[in-house]
């Protein structure tokens, strides 16, 4: 299917019913046959997938399922084998300026000399570009950010003096200085306090709210069904997407994770039957 | 004596002395800022191998010249074949760390000594030739300033503030790639041009110091003054440039100091002079430093016998340690008969909230670095955030007091 | 036939005896004859290796024909800093005789020559010179100034020695080598009177020689001058910052209008005093390049012992307000000196 042929696109449930149509122009991501690999080993394989606006979607699938793999490629930040990105209707390098990336914390050195107002001022790199000079204004448009995700009295402090919640934040709070239109976020929820969580989620909900889009890869299968609209299903392959009411099921899981989730704890889910 | 150092501070200690100064605060103050950003993307090692493989280029150079019918003294072409030949070493650098199964340290190794063995090969090979007088090759080492001309003080000059102006153009998508090159990739900075950037700024500031400083020890106007630079300050901005500072003093101390006696070379004294600033920093800056540091430890001792005092207080516990009742005495929060003020049941009232909130946290955040954090100088309020403490209240209750 | 051909292995066998036979006898032809054609041009040439340009040219002035002189550093090379090559270590290990300097002038070659003598025939040509006739060392207490051959006087004392070195090495050609060096000697004597003469003509208030270094204090004290070098008797030496705040002051003050590089070092620090100076309104011209730790280019008058002097001479004479011969002692000189 190439995007001269085809430019609506059925979403199909597990069980055969039609859900939604979106609009290719209108998806602010879709991917047509991704395929990447470390080496000789796929971590994606021809990987078809779209994310509708405005919903809140994880991604879902077992370690190494390649769910970091995918936002890393979607952002170019990995090479792909094959397979095109498509970001608002418009190839990744014309619509990057429309996506934040909030990457997983372990990557990033926290005796660098920097403090968290200086790395949510990062988020604005696209207004201030290599010269201008932060203003009064960038600046309290900063601390609103950091507001909004609890953490303005800690705007001085060295990063490295932060937990690993307050860490998250702050990246969060980058993130929200871009003023995107779509988010990725690479497991927003890993190790991190409960209190940090609800924050968290609840400044998703709300960017949600604001018609933006939010794309998570997810770790914490328990907490799928209460945060997110949609679930996109991975493991190299895509299991599923689309809807969590419809697609997260006893059945799509027991694909994902092979032998690996027992039967017992897709039973702890609690998941309504189909 | 110290009239002869002073008057070298104050550019009186004769026209080459001041032009030698000039130029080493130039340089000073471009490699301090460029190194920074070396610094903070780990490439520290890299800069050595790139100033050790200028070596080959500048015999190259010299025997091109000489063929040439030249005598081999064109400054200018030397610094090109420099220049040249530093690149190619970082070439190596990497292609040798991509390609093969070899780590980037290995491969720096492998190039720095590859590349500086051949180099001075070249310069035994040029010693025999009967063409050409010596142009000084060995001073590239180690530099020698004594012989610095005007045109040489103007080059540096200017190839001084190009860098300086491409360092604070570029500080920017610099600070972005060294601190999350994925984050910069995704707002569209090319991570790979940047660096290149700032290899070639390195480069810039190698073969600008050669004459003056040898490449030996560039590296060391690289890389100390920002790691002495780092003590001082937590904002990446700050820390470039105290650090361009502290290598313009050390340039500008270094060649006052070589001009003031008699047989002093002006390269290594920049470098002790460097360092000196460097343990200075280490020592003495606020907060970082070591003795900030033991200030901040008898700050603790006493802290924790206040906290442990009062903590008694709120319990209705008697206090046995003396040394508690005299840190409580002295801090108006006991009179003299052992039995608590206004001000000391009010204390104890709030440390004991903060001690049963710091109970509620451990448990929450049971793996958390803030554990580690929790250094009993700062209450909880500096801590945790605001929700986090409304959590934390929400399962103790409110504030109760310490009654009399 | 009731034997048949011999087998395949026999008769290969065969074939080697017969081939390394005509093989040897080839070859004892060939070199039977060589003692035959060495003997018709006479006695081999006694193979002397000299480390520096001057001893080079001593070696060949006393030997003649009876030797073969290679130097080891040519013209523009520093005799301070030189290292030896591999190929400089094969052709000392093959000769017959080495002579070298002594006193630290080869300073890296110190070791590999006392080594060597363990070996060799190895001369130390300017350590014969008797102690009390040479100056002592500015930095270090036992060592003493090597730059001798500044004053010709002292090199006819070098050249005796070598004289007695190449007696040593070939006893039956003493004659040969004592009427050499006489008339060498002789020679060098001229060019100490002429030096002298010329020299002399040089006013008193303008007898300072500034150079790259300290190669000239024989010179100094020979003919009367004040001999002032940027760096010390060694080119291995930096020259401090300072050290040329001191010199432009005494430029200035002593009125000096020349100073003068030198072949085998670099002429960076002169240039910088004269910029210095100029910095104090007082203008200072290069008076002329000097050989100093190494001779001209090889085949000229100045690849020369004496031909290096006589332009050292005529040329500060010119710089500094004397008269002499404008092509100097024997009208050798290329123009331009």
């Amino acid at each position: 299917m190439t995007m001269a042929e085809n430019t609506a696109l059925e979403l199909v449930a597990a069980n055969g019913r039609p859900v939604r149509h979106t609009d290719l122009a209108d998806a602010p991501l879709a991917v047509r046959e991704l395929t990447v690999s470390y080496g000789q080993k796929p971590a994606v394989f021809s990987l078809d997938a779209t994310f509708a606006p405005g919903r809140l979607a994880a991604i879902v699938g077992p370690n190494g399922a390649g769910k970091s793999t995918f936002l890393k490629a979607a952002l170019g930040m990995v090479p792909k084998l094959s397979g095109q990105v498509i970001v608002f209707g418009q190839p990744l390098a014309a619509a990057r300026h429309r996506i934040a990336y909030v990457p997983q914390r372990a990557s990033v050195d926290w005796d660098f000399p920097t403090r968290v107002i200086d790395v949510v001022l990062m988020g604005m790199y696209r207004q201030l570009g290599l010269l201008r000079r932060v203003s009064a204004k960038q600046r309290d448009a900063a601390l609103a950010c950091l507001a909004r995700v609890g953490m303005e009295d800690f705007s001085d402090r060295q990063i490295g003096q932060l937990s690993g919640g307050q860490q998250q934040r702050v990246f969060l709070a980058r993130a929200l200085a871009q003023d995107a239109d779509l988010y990725l976020l690479d497991e927003p929820f890993a190790g991190v306090d409960a209190a940090t969580e609800r924050a968290i989620i609840d400044v998703l909900k709300a960017i949600r709210d604001e018609g933006r889009t939010v794309v998570c890869v997810h770790h914490d299968l328990t907490t799928v069904a209460q945060y997110f609209d949609d679930v996109l299903l991975l493991n190299v392959h895509k299991i599923a997407e689309g809807p969590v009411e419809d697609v997260f099921t006893a059945e799509n899981l027991q694909k994902t994770y092979g032998g690996r989730l027992a039967a017992v704890h897709i039973d702890q889910l609690r998941l309504d039957p189909q | 004596m110290f009239e002869t150092l002073l008057d070298a501070f104050l550019f009186r200690a004769g026209y080459n002395a001041a032009l030698v100064t000039v130029g080493t605060t130039l340089l000073g103050i471009a490699a301090g800022s460029t190194g920074t950003f070396i610094f903070l993307r780990k490439r520290a090692l890299i800069s050595d191998a790139v100033a050790h493989a200028t070596l080959p280029g500048v015999g190259i150079a010299f025997m091109v010249l000489v063929a040439l019918g030249g005598d081999g003294r064109n400054l200018p072409a030397l610094l090109a074949g420099s220049a040249l030949s530093a690149w190619l070493g970082l070439l190596a650098v990497q292609w040798i760390s991509r390609r093969t199964r070899l780590a980037e340290d290995a491969a720096i190794g492998a190039v720095l000594s590859v590349f500086f063995g051949g180099g001075i090969v070249l310069l035994t090979v040029i010693q025999t030739m009967t063409t050409g007088r010596r142009a000084g090759l060995e001073e590239f080492l180690l530099g020698a300033t004594a012989g610095m001309l005007f045109h040489d003080a103007v080059f540096i000059a200017a190839a001084g503030l190009l860098v300086l102006t491409l360092v604070i153009a570029l500080r920017r998508a610099m600070t972005l790639v060294a601190f999350d090159p994925g984050f910069a990739t995704s707002v569209g900075i090319s991570v790979a041009r940047t660096d290149l950037a700032m290899m070639a700024l390195t480069m810039a500031v190698t073969v600008v110091g050669l004459k003056l400083v040898g490449l030996i020890l560039i590296v060391a106007m690289l890389i100390i003054p920002p790691v002495a630079a780092r003590f001082w300050s937590d904002s990446t901005n700050s820390v470039v440039w105290i650090a361009g500072l502290i290598g313009g003093t050390s340039g500008f101390l270094g060649a006052a100091l070589s001009a003031s006696a008699p047989d002093l070379p002006t390269g290594p004294i920049i470098v002790l002079v460097c360092f000196a600033l460097f343990a200075v920093s280490i020592t003495f800056a606020p907060q970082r430093g070591l003795f900030a540091a033991m200030l901040r430890y008898r700050a603790f001792h006493r802290h924790v016998h206040r906290r442990q005092g009062l903590l008694a207080l709120a319990r209705g516990e008697e206090i046995l340690d003396p040394v508690t009742v005299s840190v409580l005495r002295k801090a108006g929060l006991v009179r003299r008969d052992g039995v608590a003020t206004e001000a000391g049941r009010a204390q104890a009232a709030r440390i004991l909230r903060d001690e049963r909130r710091w109970d509620i946290a451990r448990q929450i955040h049971r793996d958390e670095a803030v554990i580690n954090r929790q250094d009993i100088l700062r209450p909880i309020e500096d801590v945790l955030t605001r929700d986090e403490i409304a959590e934390i209240d929400r399962r103790i209750g409110p504030p109760e007091a310490v009654p009399s | 036939m009731s034997t048949g051909r011999p087998d395949r292995k026999s008769r290969t066998a065969a074939f080697w005896r017969r081939a390394c036979t005509a093989l040897a006898a080839a070859v004892f032809a060939v070199t039977a004859q060589l003692p035959v054609t060495s003997a018709q041009a006479g006695p081999a040439k006694l193979h002397v290796v000299a480390t520096t340009s001057m001893i080079a040219d001593a070696a060949r002035q006393v030997g003649g024909e009876e030797v073969r002189v290679r130097g080891l550093m040519g013209p523009g090379i520093d005799p301070h800093a030189y290292r030896q090559t591999r190929t400089d270590i094969a052709a000392m290990t093959r000769a017959d005789l080495v002579l070298w300097h002594g006193l630290y002038l080869e300073a890296q070659l110190e070791e590999f020559m006392h080594k060597l003598a363990q070996r060799r025939s190895v001369v130390a040509v300017a350590e014969s010179l008797p102690k009390d006739r040479l100056l002592r060392h500015d930095d270090y207490a036992n060592q003493y100034d090597p730059h001798v051959w500044m004053d010709p006087q002292m090199w006819t004392g070098v050249v005796a020695a070598v004289r007695d070195a190449l007696i040593a090495a070939r006893p039956n050609a003493r004659a040969t080598f004592e009427a050499n060096a006489a008339r060498h000697i002789a020679e060098v004597e001229a060019l100490a009177a002429y030096a002298a003469d010329t020299l002399r003509s040089v006013p008193e208030q303008t007898r300072y020689l500034v150079t790259a270094h300290d190669a000239f204090n024989y010179f100094g004290r020979a003919y009367g001058f004040e001999v002032i070098g940027i760096q010390g008797i060694s080119t291995e030496s930096e020259a401090g910052l300072n050290r040329i705040a001191e010199l432009v002051s005494l430029l200035v003050e002593k009125n000096v209008g020349a100073v003068f590089v030198e072949s085998s070092v670099s002429d960076r620090n002169v240039r910088a005093l004269i910029e210095g100076a100029a910095a104090r309104g007082h203008k200072v011209s290069i008076g002329g390049e000097l050989f100093s730790d190494a001779m001209g280019a090889d085949g000229t008058y100045e690849g020369s012992y004496v031909g290096m002097l006589d332009h050292n001479v005529t040329t500060i004479t010119h710089a500094l307000g004397g008269t002499a011969p404008a092509r100097g002692m024997n009208s050798r000189l290329s123009a331009g000196s």
